[in-house]
């Protein structure tokens, strides 16, 4: 088995006809994702890649009723607006790749998921990757993909340029993956680690999670207290990033928008102490991951 | 659990702050911003004097003085244009009426993670910060509607006097909060005279947005990639015994012209002794063009650098890339350290110390 995606995911693409939204519909082809329909307003009748473009979301589930699954790439301020359309046509995931959402933003595309109970993944995803079924978004693209292999282990990541490198420092041990999942490093995300972590506890499949944090937010500390009530049994791995932080002012912006240098909560220290308390393992280095996991499986 | 997504980088000066919510229809002092001892001063005594720092801890370090009179105005301004505040040296001095209060209130918007919203703060205690203060997560299906600030007001123990002309307030600070698209808005403190008027007296408006190079004091030179990757390397390299002389990063596809300005500056810094570019594997960010983006930056740094360059960086179009570098290097004459996958990051953190601090060094790359 596997999380979010499948063999029986249907795709819709909103933001087709634009140079990521089509790189993506491409490479998502080639991996074997059943892409049925892209949106695009006023691009209604057009073709990408074989594909057929509509108008409007409503105008597209017409059609492919199948649809179970929007991918979302348009502009950061078409965001809302698209996430919206899609939530509202009931489409019961939504995978956002745009970066740089207005994080007020967000919070409306968040608040009415949950009233839908539609389940949304990003801003700032990479995508998600059930390796051999499907991929979503521009996770393990092109040369990339065969980094990814199916396994008993399954990955959350903040960042997205981390998927593929933990991804190859598994595979390089024998360790494939269930699911791996880009959540983002928003302020405001659709989905965070402990909800991505109640999924995995519910897959037969997944015997442990890897999950990728950094400093900014409260989304690992969230992760020690599900540990901590045993919401979580099934064994972590984290990796968290920012240790030498405390060498920049509090406040300090760092590369993802949700990446705000703490010297408190939120910080690393805070994250580490939270998880290690909680009897999380920690890894230093990407490296140390597979080692601590074949340790923690009992795996020679 | 509370997670106030705080101060970022791109903050306003207090004084750009006034005249934000004074745009907004929120009422600020009057004001004026001087930039030498010199300067006339319009605004009547008594007066504030605050230094325009970003830096907190403003008061502590002595930044904000009164003046009753006209000889206390001169000797506050020299005073204060003779200082340095958390190593920022002074330019502008915002000077105010003095506003007699009666009572200090708080009034912010900011972002809560664990909410997954936007969140009102509010205190009677004006000064103390946001920790101190009854927190509203906001509906954002209805959005903020009076109702909701009038009871806000009212359990946080706002006096019934207050609760209508406060709620004037803080409508306009949250259409300043969505429409300016901040990530914190804050008026701190807030004074109630005793007519019974309000002035938002400091104000801290951040857009969360961040600076492309954050300097720090070591001297290898980074060129990281990817948000997360950059953090775990600099750890890596903290934990090697290297010095970091700079945060920065590109991620996504940026544009090969992107990487060269990044290259070039944080080149510029005198007494760099190794350069690291590093980063994962990448999904779609085109090593190709990146790599070529940061020879072109390297070529227009003068004077042309000798020390070595630790590259390691795998994803698409890798091949090519190697070679566009490896031929770069010998046809221009640079030291190059080249490296994929097949070699983890945090390696090359250990590569590039000891290269960097060759004395030191334990092991050979």
């Amino acid at each position: 088995m596997s999380i979010l995606i499948d063999k029986k995911t249907r795709v819709l693409i909103q933001g087709i006809t634009g140079v990521e939204g089509s790189r993506a519909c491409r490479e998502m082809i080639e991996y074997g994702t059943k892409v049925l329909a892209g949106v695009r307003p006023g691009a209604g009748g057009q073709f990408v890649e074989n594909i057929p473009v509509y108008d409007t979301v409503e105008k597209a589930l017409k059609h492919h009723p199948e649809v179970n699954t929007s991918l979302i790439i348009v502009p950061a301020k078409n965001v809302k607006d698209a996430a919206l359309e899609a939530i509202f046509a009931g489409i019961p995931l939504i995978n956002i790749l745009t970066e740089y959402v207005p994080p007020i933003d967000s919070s409306v595309i968040v608040a009415w998921a949950k009233e839908y109970k539609i389940r949304v993944v990003g801003c700032s995803s990479i995508g998600i990757i059930s390796p051999n079924k499907c991929k979503v978004g521009s996770i393990g693209s092109a040369e990339i993909r065969h980094m990814f292999k199916p396994g008993p282990i399954g990955i959350i990541s903040k960042s997205g340029g981390m998927t593929a490198e933990l991804a190859s420092v598994l595979g390089r041990s024998g360790l494939g993956q269930s699911t791996v999942v880009g959540i983002g490093a928003d302020t405001i995300c659709g989905s965070d680690f402990a909800d991505i972590l109640e999924l995995f506890e519910k897959d037969k499949e997944t015997k442990a999670t890897v999950i990728f944090g950094e400093v900014g937010g409260v989304g690992e500390e969230v992760v020690a207290e599900y540990v901590k009530k045993k919401k979580i049994k099934k064994p972590i791995v984290a990796l968290i990033g920012g240790k030498f932080t405390h060498m920049l002012p509090s406040g300090t912006v760092l590369g993802h928008a949700g990446a705000i240098v703490s010297h408190g909560k939120g910080g690393y220290n805070s994250k580490i102490k939270a998880l290690r308390e909680n009897g999380v393992a920690l890894a230093g280095t990407p490296e140390e991951i597979p080692f601590l996991l074949k340790k923690i499986l009992k795996i020679r | 659990m509370r997670n106030f997504c705080y101060t970022g980088a791109m903050k306003l000066y207090e004084f750009e702050g006034a005249d934000l919510l004074e745009k907004y229809g929120i009422p600020v002092p009057k004001r004026q911003v001087v930039t030498s001892p010199q300067d006339r001063v319009d605004i009547s005594l008594p007066c504030v004097l605050k230094a325009q720092i970003l830096s907190g801890d403003r008061k502590k370090a002595g930044g904000i003085l009164f003046a009753n009179k006209k000889s206390d105005l001169s000797k506050a301004l020299k005073n204060l244009f003779n200082k340095t505040i958390s190593g920022e040296k002074l330019e502008k001095i915002l000077i105010e009426e003095k506003i007699n209060g009666v009572a200090e209130y708080y009034i912010s918007f900011s972002f809560s993670g664990s909410f997954r919203a936007p969140v009102l703060a509010l205190s009677r205690k004006g000064g103390s910060g946001i920790n101190d203060a009854f927190i509203y997560p906001i509906d954002m299906i209805v959005g903020l509607e009076p109702f909701f600030i009038r009871q806000a007001l009212s359990k946080s123990g706002f006096p019934s006097k207050d609760i209508n002309p406060l709620c004037d307030i803080i409508l306009n600070l949250w259409k300043l909060f969505t429409e300016e698209k901040v990530i914190v808005a804050e008026i701190n403190p807030l004074l109630k005279t005793k007519e019974g008027a309000f002035f938002a007296c400091d104000a801290k408006i951040d857009y969360g947005k961040r600076r492309s190079i954050e300097m720090m004091d070591g001297d290898i030179a980074i060129i990281a990639s990817g948000g997360g990757a950059s953090l775990i390397n600099i750890d890596a390299l903290l934990e090697a015994g290297g010095r970091p002389a700079n945060y920065a990063e590109y991620s996504g596809n940026p544009k090969k012209e992107f990487v060269e300005k990044i290259t070039q500056e944080v080149l510029s810094k005198s007494g760099i002794k190794a350069c690291w570019a590093v980063g994962g594997t990448a999904s779609f960010t085109d090593i190709y063009e990146t790599m070529k983006g940061f020879t072109e930056g390297l070529k227009k740094v003068r004077p042309k650098p000798d020390f070595p360059f630790v590259i390691r960086r795998d994803g698409p179009r890798t091949k090519e890339a190697q070679k566009l570098l490896s031929d770069f290097a010998k046809k221009e004459g640079y030291n190059f350290f080249i490296y994929g996958s097949e070699t983890p990051m945090v390696e090359t953190a250990k590569i590039v110390v000891a290269l960097a601090y060759p004395k030191k060094a334990k092991i050979k790359p």
